[in-house]
């Protein structure tokens, strides 16, 4: 129980939050951060355990604490027993309620699942799992909070629930998700029972895709290609059965009206072995906008359903179509030149 | 954290309820209209849950405010007491009801549901009122926690639940607290209750103050003896002793009215062993206490004036427990100062011209104090006196003669005026002793309850070589009123009781009932005494019962004790493991042989399906490795099921 308060005091103490301007603060939020990690380092699954929780009274459990001060005031001077008796009993429910709030998230078990993969800008989900494991009782009102998102649960005794926030995400490559703080109130409001942890997950954030509108320069010499839509498309070789991820307007429409199970157009360009996105095709430019380029170029491709390679400095993915060889691609771009980062 | 989170829409109606529990029992003592402000508020508070009305607007608030606490001023013309406080309190909770919205708005009005709770103590700590606020506490309690429960969580019964239980668990803390925390004295004063109308004795009296009382059941005082109880005819509870007459009304001598010489009380010395009972008083506003002759209290706070009888210094507020010592035997006053026996023979001369010729005559027959006093007696006996709850009223100022010679009807203070006025007459010492006669005996815990109709009037004569004896000229009259108590003489007589309808002491001599009233009694009778009257003399006293000393390291030891043994175990038991696993049996036997797996290097990741890792078993063992079967077993087994 010391213990308990010790370290809700030590962390409520290098809680607040430092300005940049002040050294020693930052570097004390620094140690703070060292200590943190050192303390709950990162994990795919994290349990709760009694050392990982801080407890502290709320701004309503200091109000309750002033009401009983003026109820025990009340009682000395009236001398009425009864008050006594009340404000006694209010002052150990509260030192109960220490006991049921950190009940509250003991043994709680959360786990990272995944991480949806986004765009720079876009709000990146990630999805965790909470399990109970005890059999009694389970976890109610329970707060994951993230700086701009937050949920509250309930878990049942015995089960588990899987719940999602969101991080909105800015730069391209593996963004790993701030630190999470868990945290409860229940049942009385009183007290705030909170721990933090940090997730293994990562979510992928592809590069930003920007429209080019024609590929001015050419390492092949080739005639550069244009893409964009008022073009059209070049001869129709003939059909296939249509696959999940083909583009809608490459789907023959027409035949499907007649009864006709779903058939995708073949162009001549889909098959065209030349179809090649390759980093050399762009001289000028920074390695972000090359990326940006070569990734909006591929997602013109796949809309399509067009084939297409991808060839980057350090690897080369041979010509395929279809959601896998997007995904493939746009995770190659994502994790260009990102040092200590592969793209396996 | 995000402040002003809205008010759950739940935990709403159990602040309503709330509200509205912790009202009631104030109901006696505020302005009716107090009550409207709060039915108002809580149907206003309701048709905004339902969306069926708008919150008042800010100016609109203000407004009630305002008017509330002028109409507060109007009703009570003051702010101080503890009334208009608590009226005040209680519109305040109706108006914040009102305006409740956010999730803070519902924590201030449980805060002040405790507040109101605790003010409720003051006016009364009876046994039903407690249990009555133990009911509140766990209605607070609830709103509590449904105010912290996660939205879409409906209406169970889980929130009450779990109130009684962490309110369970708090009490053996409480216990130890309540008991060992030092009692000390008021910090600074504090507006009292203001003067109520309370059943009871008055300071003065005059024909038909007594009589009043006759109409009620309404326990004055019980009384816990020590050894065994009195007869009913020794029951004299002595409560005011009146020397002084004065506008035809008889009172007591106040302490700036004696000489200075005259001011210490000269207790009588007392030889045998005493009675020892506990009076446990209801409040009475009013600065005497009761106890038979002669008694002396050890009791913090109570004194004894020079007539032997034993006060307070402030008005009896709350119920107030006293000890006694009684000396049935002892002589009080046995020489009698010029100037007391100048006060106790005054009585004005020319006011009751038949009644002073008369007891002239008599006083001529009879020379001897003691003879005359018989002498009197006895034509109170012989003549045809009645003892009756409904005398005709006598106003003029020669109360004496219309008494003696014209109604003959009166009740115990009649009596007692007209027999010390015509021992006045004769110049023998005599007062008027105001109290209560009788009570009822609870053989069950050794009390006396004593109700209001037990109020008596009595005189005291001074004698030579006996001091004060108190001679009762009702009981010339009336033998059975203090043979048997007040009840059994005037059963049946119109008036008696018909101030108490409803009083369940209407309905004695059934016997269920009685069973169950004595027994109730000395529940009431210890929670007054043990719990309502604890103190710091009995605080000291259980103490050193129970430790010798009274050391700190003890109070440290016993909450320490008290907190280990009730809520250790129990933080045990509800973070138990789950002892029984909820995977099938299939789900058990694969995850046992992908632990083996791991073990072999080769882990499972997160979230792969059992064929992949069968997949990645088979690249990793060595051909038809028996590990590797038995997986393909169990998976087979897993996708049958």
């Amino acid at each position: 129980m010391g213990m308990l308060w010790w370290r809700s005091c030590v962390a409520k103490s290098m809680l607040s939050p430092a300005s940049p301007k002040s050294g020693l603060k930052n570097f004390l939020l620094q140690r703070y951060r060292r200590w943190l990690n050192r303390r709950l380092p990162p994990a795919r699954t994290i349990v709760l355990e009694q050392r990982r929780l801080f407890i502290f009274p709320t701004r309503q459990g200091f109000l309750f604490a002033l009401t009983l001060l003026i109820m025990l005031l009340t009682a000395i001077n009236y001398q009425n027993n009864l008050a006594y008796g009340l404000t006694f009993w209010l002052a150990m429910l509260f030192i109960v309620a220490i006991h049921f709030t950190h009940a509250n998230l003991l043994k709680l078990e959360i786990t990272g699942v995944r991480a949806e993969s986004v765009y720079p800008g876009q709000h990146a989900e990630f999805c965790f799992r909470i399990s109970c494991s005890r059999s009694r009782q389970g976890y109610r009102a329970v707060k994951l909070v993230w700086p701009g998102s937050e949920v509250l649960v309930d878990v049942p005794a015995g089960g588990e629930i899987d719940v999602s926030l969101h991080h909105k995400v800015t730069a391209r490559g593996w963004f790993s998700p701030p630190r999470l703080r868990i945290e409860s109130t229940y049942p009385l409001g009183l007290l705030r029972c909170w721990s933090f942890a940090y997730f293994d997950v990562r979510a992928l954030v592809w590069p930003q895709p920007i429209r080019v509108e024609r590929l001015a320069f050419s390492s092949a010499g080739k005639a550069g290609y244009d893409l964009s839509e008022q073009e059209g498309l070049d001869d129709l070789m003939g059909f296939r059965d249509y696959r999940i991820g083909d583009a809608p307007r490459l789907i023959d429409w027409r035949s499907h009206a007649r009864g006709l199970p779903l058939q995708t157009k073949l162009y001549s360009s889909l098959v065209d072995e030349d179809n090649w996105l390759d980093w050399q095709d762009f001289p000028a430019g920074t390695v972000e906008q090359k990326l940006s380029w070569l990734c909006w170029l591929l997602l013109q491709h796949h809309s399509r359903g067009e084939n297409f390679g991808l060839r980057l400095p350090e690897l080369e993915l041979p010509v395929a179509a279809g959601d896998r060889q997007r995904d493939r691609a746009l995770r190659a771009l994502a994790l260009h030149d990102l040092n200590g980062e592969s793209a396996g | 954290m995000i402040s002003g989170e809205q008010l759950p829409r739940r935990s709403l109606l159990w602040l309503i309820v709330c509200q509205i529990a912790v009202m009631l029992p104030h109901l006696q003592r505020i302005p009716l209209w107090v009550v409207a402000v709060y039915l108002a508020a809580a149907i206003w508070r309701l048709q905004m849950f339902r969306q069926r009305a708008e919150m008042p607007g800010k100016w609109l608030r203000l407004l009630l405010g305002l008017s509330g606490a002028t109409l507060l001023f109007m009703s009570y013309g003051t702010f101080i007491g503890l009334e208009p406080m608590v009226a005040l309190l209680l519109v305040a909770a109706a108006l914040k009801l009102l305006e409740a919205i956010r999730e803070r708005d519902g924590y201030l009005l449980v805060f002040l549901g405790f507040f109101i709770c605790v003010t409720h103590f003051i006016f009364t700590q009876t046994l039903p009122a407690t249990l009555y606020s133990l009911v509140c506490t766990g209605l607070l309690v609830t709103a509590l926690i449904a105010l912290n429960q996660s939205p879409g969580v409906g209406l169970s019964n889980h929130e009450p639940l779990l109130a009684l239980k962490m309110l369970a668990l708090a009490v053996p803390m409480m216990v130890v607290l309540f008991f060992l925390f030092p009692r000390i004295g008021p910090i600074w004063s504090v507006p009292s209750k203001s003067g109520q109308s309370i059943t009871g004795m008055s300071d003065f009296l005059r024909p038909g103050a007594v009589t009043k009382l006759g109409r009620s059941a309404e326990i004055a005082f019980r009384a816990g003896f020590v050894g065994v109880i009195p007869e009913n005819s020794a029951l004299y509870w002595r409560g005011l002793v009146m020397s002084q007459f004065e506008q035809g009304a008889w009172r007591t001598l106040q302490w700036h009215e004696m000489p200075e010489v005259e001011r210490k009380p000269i207790p009588p010395r007392v030889l045998a062993e005493p009675m020892r009972y506990r009076v446990v008083m209801e409040p009475t506003q009013q600065r005497w206490l009761y106890g038979m002759a002669y008694a002396e209290s050890p009791t913090a706070g109570v004194y004894e004036a020079t007539d032997y009888r034993l006060g307070v210094i402030n008005p009896i507020e709350f119920q107030f427990g006293y000890e006694v010592s009684s000396w049935p035997k002892a002589l009080m006053q046995p020489n009698l100062s010029d100037w007391r026996r100048r006060l106790e023979t005054d009585f004005p001369e020319g006011l009751n011209p038949l009644t002073e010729a008369w007891v002239k005559d008599l006083r001529e027959q009879h020379a001897d104090d003691r003879n005359f006093i018989a002498a009197l007696l006895s034509y109170f006996r012989a003549q045809p006196f009645y003892y009756t709850l409904e005398p005709p009223e006598i106003l003029s100022a020669d109360f004496v003669d219309k008494f003696m010679f014209e109604s003959r009807r009166g009740f115990c203070e009649h009596y007692a005026y007209s027999f010390v006025a015509m021992l006045r007459m004769a110049d023998i010492p005599a007062r008027i002793v105001a109290g209560y006669q009788g009570g009822e005996v609870n053989p069950l815990n050794n009390t006396v309850v004593v109700r209001q109709f037990d109020a008596h009037a009595w005189a005291e004569v001074w004698l030579v070589g006996e001091g004060w004896t108190r001679i009762d000229p009702t009981a010339a009259v009336a033998p059975s009123r203090v043979e048997f108590g007040f009840e059994a003489a005037m059963d049946g007589q119109p008036g008696f009781l018909s101030d108490s309808l409803l009083s369940a002491y209407r309905f004695r001599g059934i016997r269920a009932l009685d069973w169950v009233r004595l027994r109730y009694d000395v529940l009431a009778f210890g929670w007054q005494s043990f719990i309502v009257g604890f103190d710091s003399t009995r605080q000291i006293e259980l103490l050193k019962g129970w430790f010798g000393e009274i050391k700190v390291s003890w109070f440290v030891a016993l909450l320490l004790g008290s907190w280990a043994a009730v809520l250790l175990p129990l933080m045990l038991w509800l973070n138990r493991q789950r002892s029984v696993s909820l995977m099938l049996p299939e789900e058990q036997r694969f995850s046992a042989l992908c632990r083996r797996l791991e073990q072999r290097g080769c882990s499972r990741a997160l979230g792969e399906a059992p064929l992949q890792t069968l997949r990645r078993a088979r690249d990793h063992l060595p051909e038809a490795d028996p590990l590797y079967l038995a997986l393909e077993g169990a998976i087979a087994d897993l996708y049958r099921r």
